[in-house]
Order: structure tokens, then C-alpha cells, then sequence
């Protein structure tokens, strides 16, 4: 089948070519639709029973899933005329902007304030005019201080901060509406600061970003590899073939996911760079090209030479990397699945490349010119020669020490091992949204600023859902929400906790005069329920929906919680559960969590699970192939090694210095499966070959260790390099990508070649009993 | 549109014969906006000497949940002034049965409330100020209840349009301070002066709210030693179309000029609502 391509790519260069560009167009007009999704809940499908809960509640309960935050500091204290009549024209101002839901904007100016005076009582905003005189901000002061309901929500506890909430449409986007937001604030700030946080503005200016960063790195790491390139083999040709294959897997694949209606999300943003990388593979078809042109010195002959030669390689390590991609599509979290399946296809494009494209771009050459860039190459390449030689003469050395102190650098290993298990075993599986910004970046300055001053950005639900209507207005009922409450407030990262139970408390104050004492729930369902149809007379009625359902038998239990780190909420859930074991709920009431942050905690098992089941799919995927490549299990299991080793260190230094296992590193572990098996394969295949050949065990080890191994550090190098540039992105998940796809890279060649010919030599026995000689 | 045939058909039955012959005659289009307004409150919130409804609620959730509200109303209006006194006993739902709500309310100042709480026998007034707030859960205010003073917006006569099959005057209503809404449109029937539709826009300039009434019947109850017919709102709706939510409003037993006395409007009935009007 693949002869019969390259026949017809040798035989009909042109028409090739040209199907190779149309198809391209064809694609390429789908890229301008691009759209792009950053937001953590569609990272599980619409149909998930954690999805669908969570949205009936935000349904049963008016919650607005999408709220911004404008945070306002002032460290002489907010409640003063300056910084009150700004907050009043901000928060009119907020509310014009298109988006914005203006009847639930939460500030001074907006809250209501149930409040008795002079025997009347008034459900107003809390601030309806700026305070003009000294008295009248100290009672403003009052109302703020006295309140729970607004501690820690709208007023932190020493006076100094507080925030408008500013909801959107689920519609809206978030950074456009926050950008608007930050024009409007004032440019002097007169002891005034101000931060923006929330989740959608992590979300949309992390979509934004995500553009920027996938318009530059690519092209970046795109000229990083040419430029590699053109030090290793100093041919435009070859760069150009290699930059036209990369440039057609990607603008197929994306082309191809954009057609299909995905939106790009974080991760298969990044598939440019590693389509880049994985285009590399066709540099072997170049080399070899080349080589054999060298010697025939007819074209035709010589493409037809070199693509037997290196088909079968070429064809191995791309199907591993594309099962490796693959094999990502069984995890639950759809951004990833779908990154799986494009880089997967856009391999596959490139293997289909390799066999179509590049023999026929090498078919237009002219073989004058061919001659002279092979002239120019050869008389650089002598002119570099000094130093090549040096490394070979160096590798040949190194493969020396590996055969002879084989047992020695197996006992390292598994030292080495042992340290890396420890390290995995204190790995923390963490997603942190507002950690994939840079920790001085503007979002996470003041996320920080808002969680250290108020009650949290991170919103959960806890449901109390009862088998009886009205049981909310239960008085027993009441007591048991508040109770779990107070014990929830006893965690360090739960700022503040808010129900039913705190409107129904301090209307009974006020409706007694504002006595303190009457702070408490009262005795009766019907002044529970008369109490509530009061409040409901004249406040906004999202108050009241917010926290109770309307046939009164859910209760919403809104928790701010000042950490987006998994670990808040699972310690909020394990506290629940040890309070409603120690008090059941009246009726059998249950309680079930919901919001963001819970839902965060979702995703997080999905993405270690999920991770965990497509590893091991990838690594038996992987096994099989390598098992039909080398046509023995021995063989095959050993070609693995390496890149065991490996993925069992990168684990373990993540381990050990406690980043966070979030899901671009999960992700990468099976990916890596694809990408780094590579090395061992052409070091395997390459030595049984040698062996085959001169049947001198330590000649063919040092051998391979020498040539192929080079080649190996050159691709593992360019790999590196492409990746390395990813560095220098402003969004932690690039960074991380970068850094440990370089490093995947750089390990598994240094393993492939230092602890394979050490294996071999140990295993010889077993391994070399069926090898002919 | 079926609303719309059925008003119609209810007031060619009743209405035409039985109102004055001047009235007939719909003013000239040099009518003024602030004009048609006054007439528009005076027909749709104090017709009559008194009156005396059953109220049922509906506030139904964007995906159909119910919550009822059911009371008894009584209005009289001041013969000397333009005041007039609201009592409200609310009925359901069940565990606020007996709950009782006062208004005086002044046509160019704050009214005076006053609130009864039975489980804990109180009676409490309450602040006037939050008019604009939303009157028990549902999508009307308070004004939306009893009427805006009028001097609280500048009015213009847009155009003259029929909808449905009644003509009507279009009325822009623009609040001079403000307030939750910058703009409203009214539908005003040329003949009844009651307004058959309005709609809300908000800070955005978008549509909020719209009212319809969904039925108009006229009452016949006796004015001056003769049978007069009083054409009255009994079915109305107010769609909050940001959220999906709406209040559908029922009028049943309406009857007006039954008597009333100002001495029912006191703090003392709060506690006994008077049984004669209320049972």
C-alpha cells in the first residue's frame, strides 16, 4: 500500500502537489471560525449528572453562574465620601454596560438592608445617597458592622475593602466586560485600589491569551526549529519540506476541528507546537535521501531507495505517536479528548505527508541543482566537520563506559528509580484555574488581594433538599443549617457561609426593635413564614430565591470559599459529612454540593482517573506496537524501558517539588508515551540490524550508540529546542508543556542511549538466543 | 390577539351603552400626554368611590414553578383630596393567612404603611420609600399597584395606533429622577383610557417588563342614584422578559360604591380586619 504511494507520488509529482494544496485551501478557509472556550465547566460533557445538577440549581435558584468581582481597598477604610461616591457611580455606570444583568449588580448602592427606625421598618439599598456628614457615615458604618449578611461579603471585617459583584449573561464575555470596567475606574486613585477578579474574567482573558500565545509560539517555535534545522543539515530544501508538512498537518487538523464545530480550548491550542515537532520524523526521509542520491546519483532511484529504507521506522514511530494521542480520546474531559484526536489526525497527516508530499518535492528538484546544494552541504559539512567528529568520537566513548559498567548504571537506575516512586508518591492532584496566570499577573494579584481581604472568589452550593414542602420554614430545620454553617466556618478556606437562616435571624431583630437578643431563630414555622413573606413584600426577590426554593423545600447554602485549589472543597464536603452524621437533617433531608468550586473538585478526580485509565490504554497501545515492530516480546518490553524510566522520573521531581499534577502535566504523561518511544525504537531496530550484520555484540552496541545515537540526540535537541520556547509563554500551562516536553525529550533519548546497550549486555542471554547471526 | 377580541367583545356589549355620550367622543390628537395619563390613572386606579376585589396571584418561574399570593382588597378614595386608603388581608398562601397591609396613600408624597404580623401580633409601619421594589415576590411594584405620581415623569404623545382592534394613544414616559426603568410606553385605549399594554426599558435601553391586560369586563354597580358601568382590568400580566418570570393577576367579586367607611382604614382593623367586608 505505502509503495504503491510513493510510487504514485514518484510517478506523478505534480498532481500530488497539487491535491496536497487544494485540500489545504479547503481546510484552511474553516480557520477564520475559529472560536475559543475556556470555561472549566465544559471540560466535562453537557449530558454529566454533575453538569446537569449544577445547572438545575443555578436554575431553581436565579444563581448567575458567571459574577465578576470589583474589588475596592482603601486601607484609611472604604466607608468614607470619596470612595462611597465612587462605588455609587461605578455601580451605576457597571450596570449600563450591555452584559451586565443590571437588576442583580450587588454593592452598597444595590443591597438591600432590612432596617428598623423610629418603629418603621424599611427593606432598602443599604446606600441610597452618598453621606454628606460625619454622623451619617458612622451610621452607615453601623449598618455595615452590625449585619452578618454583609460581613465579609461586601464589607471585610476591618472596614477597608469591599467589592461590587457584577453578574453577566452566560452570553457575554467576561475580559471584554472587564476591560469596560477598568476604564471606568478612575485614573487618580486617591487611596483608592482596585482589583477585578472572578471567574470569568480568569476564563475569558485566558481565551484571549490563548491566541496571542498560539500566534506566537507557534511561529517561534516553528523559526527555532528551522533554524535547528539549518545547523544540522544546511539545506533550505529540506527546512521548507519539513515547515510545508508541519504547515499542512496543522492547518488539516485545525481545519478539520474547527469544520467539526469544536472550539479550540487550552490544550489543543497547543497542538501547533507539537505537530511542529512531530514533522520532524520527515527529516529521516531527507538524510537518507540524500545519502542515497550521494551514491546512485539519479533521482528517481534515490527517492524510491530512501523511502524503502526508512518506511517502516517512519511509519512505527508516527503510528505510536498517533495511538499515543489517541489514546487520550477515553478520558471524560472533552478539551482533552478532542486535542487527542487532532494531534492524532494531524499525524496521520503527516505520516500520509511523508509517503505523498516529500517524495514528490523531491521529485521537482532538479538534479543540477540538487547537485550543487549537495556540493555546498558536503563542503559546509566538512568545513563543521571538527566538531561532529569530536561528539561521535565522544558518543562512541560513552557507549563504551555503558556496555562495560552496565550493572553499575543499572543499580543507579534503580536508585534513581526508588527516589522517583517517593516523589510520586507525594504527588497532589490539583486544577487551579487562577494558577495557570503567572503569580504577579493582574488576574491572580487580585484574586489574591480579594481572598485575603473577603469572604472568597471560589462559590459552592450545598442543597438541603427535603421530601416535604415548606419544611425551609421548620424551625428544627433552621437550626440544622445553621448548625452545619458554624461548623463549615471552622475551615480556614470557607470566608463566609450564607442561607435562609441569616435573613430569617435578623428579621427578627428588626421586627423587635433591633434588639440583639432576638438574633436567633424563633419557635414557629408560621413566624418563620410570615417573617420571610415580609422580607419578600419589598425586597428584591432574587434575595429570597437565591437561598430557598419556592415550594420552600430546598434550601441554598452559599459558601464563599478563598481558595480555587480542589482541597477547599473536599475538606468542606468532609465536614459536612461529619456534621450531618453526628445531626441528621428533619425528614431525611439530604444536602448535595454544587457551584464552581465543587465542580472543580469533579473535574479534578476526572482529570487523575481519566488520565490514569488513557496512560495505561496508551502504554498497551504502545506495547502491542512495539511488540509487532520487533516481533518479539522481549525485544519489545525492552524498547520500552526507557521511556518507563523516564515518565517515572519527570513523576517523580513533580513529586518532589510539589507542583501541582494539574491537567496539562496528566495530560502529558500520555502523550510523551507516543512522542519519546521513538528513540528506543530506531535504537533497537538499528542495533538488531548492526548485529545482524557483524554479530560482535560490544562492536554493535558502541556502534549504535555512535551513529544512530546521534541521530537521536539531533532529534531529541530539535524536539527541545521547539518546545523550549513555550518558556517564555505568560500562562503557566504553556510553561509547563514547554518545560517537560523538552525535558520528556531530552531524558528518554539520554536513557535510550545510555541504559539500553547497558540492558542489552546485562540481558544478552535471553535477548540474543533467537537473533540470527 | 385573543385578549384583545375579547375585550373588544365584552366592551361593545356592555361599556358603549352605558357610557355618557361625551365621553364617546375621543378627545381631538392636540391631547396632551400628561392629559391622557391623568385620565388613564383616574380610570384604571380610582374609579368609583370604593372598591372591593379578591386578588389572585400567579408569580410562575421562567420554568413554570407557581408560588400564590390570594387577598382580599379594599380602596376608598377621599372625597375631599385626591388620598385614597388601601387594605389588604392576604389569604394565602396558608401560614401568612391573616397577615393584614395599610395604605394612605397622598397623590404627590410618600404614603404611609402600616404591616400586621400575627404570629408574633405586631403591627408595624413601614417605610414608603422602596415604591419601586417589587410588591410581595412578584413582577409588579408597588406603584404598578396603586399608581405613580404622575408629576414623576414627563409624558409626550408619541403616536395614535390601534392594537389589536382598539385604538389607542401611545404615551413615552420618562422618568425625571432615576429610577429602575428609563423609559415607558403605555397603550392607552382611546375610549376607556385604560392602558392595555406597557412596556419597561431599562438602563441598557432594553425591553424589561411588559404589562397587558388580558381582560377587561365592565362592572355595573350604582353611582348617583343611577346604574353606571365601570370598565375594569380583571386579568393582567407583568412579564419580566430578563428573566423569564411572570405575575399573572386575577380580579374576581369586584364591586365598587359598596359603602366603605374611612374608619375601616385604621390601625385598630389591622389586627380585626372588619368582617363585614372581609371573611
Amino acid at each position: 500500500m505505502l509503495n504503491r504511494l510513493v510510487q504514485f507520488a514518484i510517478a506523478r509529482p505534480k498532481t500530488v502537489i497539487g491535491a496536497a494544496v487544494i485540500i489545504t485551501i479547503l481546510f484552511g478557509s474553516q480557520l477564520p471560525k475559529i472560536t475559543t472556550d475556556t470555561d472549566p465547566k465544559h471540560m466535562l460533557p453537557i449530558t454529566s449528572p454533575v453538569r446537569q445538577y449544577n445547572d438545575q440549581v443555578e436554575r431553581e435558584f436565579e444563581l448567575h453562574p458567571d459574577v465578576l468581582a470589583l474589588g475596592i481597598v482603601n486601607e484609611r477604610g472604604v466607608v468614607n465620601k470619596q470612595t462611597l461616591g465612587r462605588i455609587a457611580d461605578l455601580t451605576s455606570q457597571i450596570q449600563r454596560i450591555p452584559g451586565v444583568i443590571v437588576r442583580d449588580v450587588t454593592g452598597f448602592t444595590t443591597i438591600d438592608d432590612v432596617t428598623v427606625q423610629g418603629g418603621e421598618l424599611a427593606v432598602r439599598p443599604l446606600l441610597e445617597r452618598v453621606p454628606q456628614s460625619e454622623e451619617e457615615l458612622a451610621s452607615l458604618r453601623r449598618k455595615l458592622f452590625e449585619n452578618p449578611a454583609f460581613m465579609n461579603r461586601i464589607i471585610s471585617p476591618d472596614g477597608k475593602a469591599t467589592a461590587i459583584y457584577i453578574p453577566i449573561e452566560p452570553t457575554a464575555n467576561g475580559k471584554e466586560i472587564a476591560d469596560r470596567i477598568r476604564k471606568l475606574l478612575p485614573d487618580r486613585s486617591d487611596g483608592d485600589r482596585f482589583y477585578l477578579a472572578g471567574d470569568p474574567v480568569a476564563r475569558d482573558t485566558f481565551g484571549a491569551e490563548m491566541f496571542r500565545q498560539m500566534g506566537l509560539f507557534s511561529p517561534i517555535a516553528g523559526m527555532v526549529m528551522a533554524i535547528a534545522l539549518w545547523f544540522m543539515f544546511r539545506s533550505v530544501l529540506l527546512i521548507a519540506a519539513n515547515m510545508a508538512a508541519a504547515m499542512i498537518s496543522i492547518i488539516w487538523s485545525m481545519g478539520l476541528l474547527i469544520w467539526l464545530g469544536y472550539p479550540v480550548h487550552i490544550m489543543s491550542s497547543m497542538s501547533p507546537v507539537f505537530l511542529m515537532a512531530i514533522a520532524t520524523d520527515t527529516v529521516h526521509i531527507f538524510n537518507e535521501f540524500f545519502f542515497r542520491y550521494r551514491e546512485v546519483g539519479k533521482k528517481k532511484q534515490a527517492v524510491a531507495d530512501a523511502m524503502a529504507a526508512v518506511g517502516t521506522p517512519v511509519l512505527y514511530s508516527d503510528l505510536t505517536t498517533a495511538v499515543g494521542f489517541a489514546s487520550l480520546a477515553i478520558t471524560s474531559i472533552i478539551p482533552v479528548r478532542i486535542f487527542g484526536l487532532a494531534v492524532a489526525f494531524g499525524t496521520l497527516v503527516i505520516l500520509l505527508m511523508s509517503f505523498t508530499l516529500v517524495p514528490a518535492i523531491l521529485m521537482l528538484l532538479s538534479e543540477k541543482k540538487l547537485d550543487k546544494s549537495i556540493e555546498v552541504a558536503d563542503n559546509k559539512a566538512i568545513g563543521a566537520g571538527a566538531p561532529i567528529a569530536g561528539k561521535a568520537s565522544f558518543l562512541s566513548r560513552l557507549g563504551e563506559v555503558c556496555v562495560r559498567r552496565g550493572k553499575i548504571i543499572a543499580a543507579l537506575g534503580c536508585v534513581l528509580l526508588v527516589i522517583s516512586a517517593a516523589g510520586i508518591y507525594r504527588i497532589r492532584v490539583n486544577n487551579n484555574m487562577v494558577h495557570w496566570f503567572k503569580s504577579n499577573s493582574a488576574v491572580r494579584s487580585a484574586d489574591r488581594e480579594m481572598n485575603q481581604r473577603l469572604g472568597g472568589t471560589s462559590t459552592a452550593y450545598l442543597v438541603v433538599q427535603s421530601p416535604n414542602e415548606n419544611a425551609m420554614k421548620d424551625p428544627a430545620m433552621l437550626r440544622e443549617i445553621e448548625g452545619l454553617q458554624r461548623a463549615l466556618e471552622k475551615a480556614p478556606l470557607v470566608g463566609k457561609t450564607f442561607s435562609v437562616v441569616d435573613y430569617v435571624k435578623w428579621i427578627n431583630r428588626v421586627l423587635h426593635n433591633d434588639d440583639p437578643s432576638f438574633y436567633r431563630i424563633p419557635d414557629s414555622l408560621e413566624k418563620v413564614g410570615q417573617y420571610l413573606f415580609l422580607f419578600g413584600m419589598s425586597a428584591k426577590p432574587s434575595d429570597l430565591n437565591n437561598v430557598v426554593d419556592y415550594p420552600f423545600q430546598k434550601a441554598n447554602i452559599i459558601l464563599q470559599l478563598k481558595s480555587w485549589d480542589a482541597g477547599a472543597m473536599k475538606d468542606v464536603l468532609a465536614k459536612t459529612a461529619a456534621y450531618l452524621n453526628a445531626h441528621p437533617l428533619p425528614a431525611g433531608a439530604t444536602v448535595k454540593p454544587a457551584g464552581i468550586a465543587y465542580f472543580n473538585l469533579v473535574w479534578n478526580q476526572e482529570v487523575l482517573w481519566g488520565m490514569l485509565s488513557s496512560f495505561f490504554a496508551g502504554v498497551a497501545l504502545v506495547l502491542i506496537l512495539l511488540f509487532a515492530q520487533t516481533r518479539s516480546l522481549l525485544w519489545g518490553g525492552l524498547s520500552f524501558l526507557p521511556l518507563l524510566f523516564t515518565i517515572a522520573i519527570i513523576y517523580g521531581v513533580v513529586g518532589l517539588t510539589g507542583k501541582d499534577f494539574d491537567m496539562p502535566v496528566a495530560v502529558l504523561s500520555t502523550l510523551s508515551l507516543g512522542m519519546a518511544i521513538d528513540f528506543a525504537i530506531h535504537f533497537v531496530a538499528r542495533f538488531r540490524k548492526r548485529y545482524g550484520e557483524s554479530a560482535d555484540l560490544q562492536d554493535a552496541l558502541i556502534w549504535t550508540v555512535a551513529r544512530p545515537g546521534k541521530g537521536i540526540f539531533l532529534n531529541a535537541v530539535l524536539f527541545a529546542l521547539g518546545f523550549s520556547v513555550m518558556v517564555f509563554a505568560d500562562l503557566t500551562p504553556y510553561i509547563t508543556v514547554g518545560v517537560f516536553m523538552a525535558s520528556i525529550m531530552l531524558l528518554s533519548s539520554v536513557t535510550s542511549v545510555i541504559y539500553l546497550p547497558g540492558l542489552i549486555q546485562l540481558f544478552r542471554k535471553q535477548l540474543l538466543k533467537g537473533e540470527k547471526r | 390577539m385573543k385578549a384583545h377580541y375579547w375585550i373588544a367583545f365584552v366592551l361593545s356589549l356592555s361599556l358603549l351603552p352605558a357610557t355618557a355620550p361625551g365621553e364617546t367622543q375621543p378627545p381631538g390628537p392636540q391631547i396632551a400626554g400628561a392629559e391622557i395619563m391623568e385620565k388613564e390613572q383616574q380610570a384604571f386606579y380610582s374609579q368609583g368611590k370604593d372598591m372591593k376585589a379578591e386578588i389572585r396571584m400567579e408569580l410562575v418561574t421562567a420554568d413554570g414553578k407557581k408560588r400564590l399570593r390570594s387577598l382580599t382588597m379594599l380602596r376608598w378614595n377621599d372625597p375631599g383630596s385626591k388620598d385614597q386608603k388601601y387594605f389588604l388581608y392576604f389569604r394565602e398562601p396558608a401560614d401568612v393567612r391573616g397577615m393584614t397591609f395599610m395604605v394612605w396613600k397622598y397623590p404627590a408624597r410618600e404614603s404611609d404603611r402600616w404591616i400586621y404580623v400575627p404570629a408574633v401580633d405586631l403591627v408595624r409601619r413601614v417605610a414608603a420609600r422602596d415604591a419601586r421594589s417589587s410588591f410581595v415576590g412578584s413582577d409588579f411594584t408597588y406603584e404598578d399597584i396603586s399608581g405613580r405620581n404622575l408629576a414623576a415623569d414627563s409624558h409626550s404623545l408619541l403616536r395614535e395606533e390601534k392594537l389589536g382592534d382598539r385604538d389607542c394613544y401611545v404615551v413615552e414616559s420618562v422618568p425625571k429622577e432615576p429610577t429602575d426603568y428609563v423609559r415607558r410606553l403605555s397603550w392607552i385605549d382611546k375610549i376607556t383610557f385604560l392602558p392595555l399594554k406597557e412596556e419597561y426599558y431599562d438602563v441598557q435601553k432594553e425591553l424589561t417588563r411588559v404589562f397587558t391586560a388580558d381582560r377587561i369586563e365592565s362592572i355595573v354597580a350604582a353611582a348617583g342614584g343611577e346604574q353606571k358601568s365601570f370598565p375594569t382590568v380583571t386579568r393582567r400580566t407583568m412579564k419580566n422578559l430578563k428573566t423569564g418570570h411572570r405575575t399573572e393577576v386575577a380580579f374576581t367579586a369586584v364591586a365598587y360604591n359598596i359603602g366603605l367607611q374611612d374608619a375601616v382604614f385604621t390601625e385598630r382593623y389591622l389586627r380585626n380586619p372588619p368582617e363585614r367586608w372581609i371573611k
